[in-house]
């Protein structure tokens, strides 16, 4: 009897509310709105960079638990005078301790992984930089040789591994006896690099 | 005798600064304090407009600039009030007439024999408006419940933040309309507040009164009857340091919205119990 009354009086209470509520506010449209462009406005990053921001904290959160992404909330509260980044994610599941250390472990191999590639690269510009000093002395006739190596070895410090294995193929193209000592040092970039570089080259 | 010295901006225009002056300024004068009104809107001079003085003015604060005239001698006294003057803008000149050095100055002389220098700024955010706040150590943004308004007010709070010289800065809700707000159709006054978060020296409701007034060159704080009237009392009663309370602005309900919010918060009660 009791929940039979309860339920009525939740359901005529409901009316109630409903009456009330039913309205889309559009106050509540134009609180939001307003909240998202001042946080643009106060802390000068625009729409790109905000979800730049977002996902990059998704990527370093979601190592250690598991979260909600689509559900992450980002806000900036100004508290006086001074302002506050708030992040609220709900957060589905914590994760295993082996399987944040597992996350963890492979996340350091590529990063390994990463510097090895980097190492290699340099060895091989020094290779090819010390390669072209021998040359430097031997052909200093032909001067626009010369300009076309230095070039090429002074972009591959800078450039990305893609390119710096273009770079390398034009010197290979250039000078054709040397072609043998270059090869040997190809082969270690082979080992991280499909081995696209070697058919291109011939 | 040292004067504050007031700024009252918005960012926006049309949301009531120079209203808001105007009013703030008589009802200051009312209670017996000595009030100088500076219009620093050149070329766009409205001030002498609302305060009925617009057959007065001689000289212009440009003309003190430029030193045409002595400073006491722009001054225009107002009609009702000899604690108010006003110290008009020129109209045929543009905001690079006058620098913020000269404003400054003009400021200094003035706080020694006056309680306040209330200056009417701008809309902006450029020349004219770093102009106005040139002399103020304190401030009162203007802004209505609308989104347009509350950003630029936010831009202005930041201005006015990074700006040592002010030491306060207040916010005045103009134009609030209590019935939207009850209908969730306009932010509430709360609404802004949280989103400026930004002490409140007034709440204005929307009142027809202020477009009559204006038209007579009457502020509305001289019609005892108006709410708005009252609403800007109150806010000259808060600068001077008095507590006084916010309206209550909620319009009286009727016979059966009263009936349905009892029956509401009978059920409330019950829903609570259980």
């Amino acid at each position: 009897m009791k929940e039979l009354f309860t339920g009525l009086y939740k359901k005529v209470a409901g009316f109630f509310q409903a009456t009330e509520e039913k309205k889309d506010a559009s106050k509540d449209v134009a609180c939001n709105r307003l909240k998202f462009v001042l946080m643009q406005d106060r802390t000068n990053l625009n729409p790109y960079l905000l979800e730049r921001m977002r996902s990059e904290m998704v990527d370093v959160l979601s190592k250690y638990v598991e979260m909600d992404k689509e559900a992450l909330e980002l806000s900036f509260e100004q508290e006086g005078e001074s302002m506050a980044l708030m992040l609220s994610i709900p957060v589905i599941r914590a994760k295993d301790e082996e399987e944040i250390q597992a996350l963890i472990d492979e996340e350091e191999k590529a990063k390994a992984a990463k510097e090895a590639a980097k190492e290699a690269a340099k060895a091989e510009a020094e290779a090819t930089e010390a390669e072209e000093t021998e040359e430097d002395s031997e052909t200093e006739e032909s001067e626009e040789g010369e300009f076309a190596e230095d070039e090429a070895t002074e972009t591959v410090d800078i450039e990305s591994e893609e390119s710096k294995e273009e770079e390398i193929c034009t010197c290979n193209d250039e000078n054709d006896d040397d072609e043998e000592e270059s090869d040997d040092v190809d082969l270690e970039d082979v080992e991280e690099t499909p081995p696209t570089k070697k058919s291109k080259k011939k | 005798m040292s004067g504050r010295v007031i700024v009252i901006t918005s960012g926006k225009g049309g949301v009531g600064k120079t209203t808001t002056s105007a009013n703030i300024g008589t009802a200051l004068a009312k209670t017996g304090q000595k009030v100088i009104l500076i219009d620093t809107d050149i070329g766009l001079r409205n001030l002498d407009l609302l305060l009925g003085l617009e057959n007065r003015i001689v000289y212009t604060i440009v003309d003190v600039v430029e030193e045409r005239c002595k400073l006491k001698q722009a001054l225009v006294k107002d009609k009702k009030n000899p604690n108010l003057c006003l110290l008009a803008a020129a109209q045929t000149r543009d905001k690079s007439a006058v620098n913020q050095d000269q404003l400054k100055a003009i400021c200094e002389e003035l706080k020694e024999d006056n309680d306040f220098i209330l200056i009417d700024c701008p809309a902006g955010i450029e020349q004219g408006f770093q102009n106005a706040i040139a002399g103020a150590t304190e401030a009162i943004i203007v802004t209505t419940p609308e989104m347009s308004a509350v950003r630029d007010a936010d831009r202005i709070i930041g201005l006015l933040e990074a700006r040592e010289e002010i030491e306060s800065y207040k916010l005045l809700l103009n134009r609030v309309r209590p019935n939207l707000i009850q209908s969730n159709d306009m932010m509430s006054v709360d609404d802004v507040v949280d989103i400026l978060s930004c002490e409140l020296i007034g709440i204005i409701p929307e009142d027809t009164g202020v477009i009559t007034s204006t038209n007579k060159g009457e502020p509305i704080v001289n019609d005892e009857n108006s709410l708005a009237g009252k609403a800007y009392s109150n806010v000259a009663r808060r600068i001077v340091g008095d507590e006084v309370e916010f309206l209550d602005l909620s319009e009286p309900k009727g016979f059966f919205a009263t009936f349905v919010d009892n029956i509401k918060k009978f059920f409330a009660a019950l829903a609570g119990k259980e």
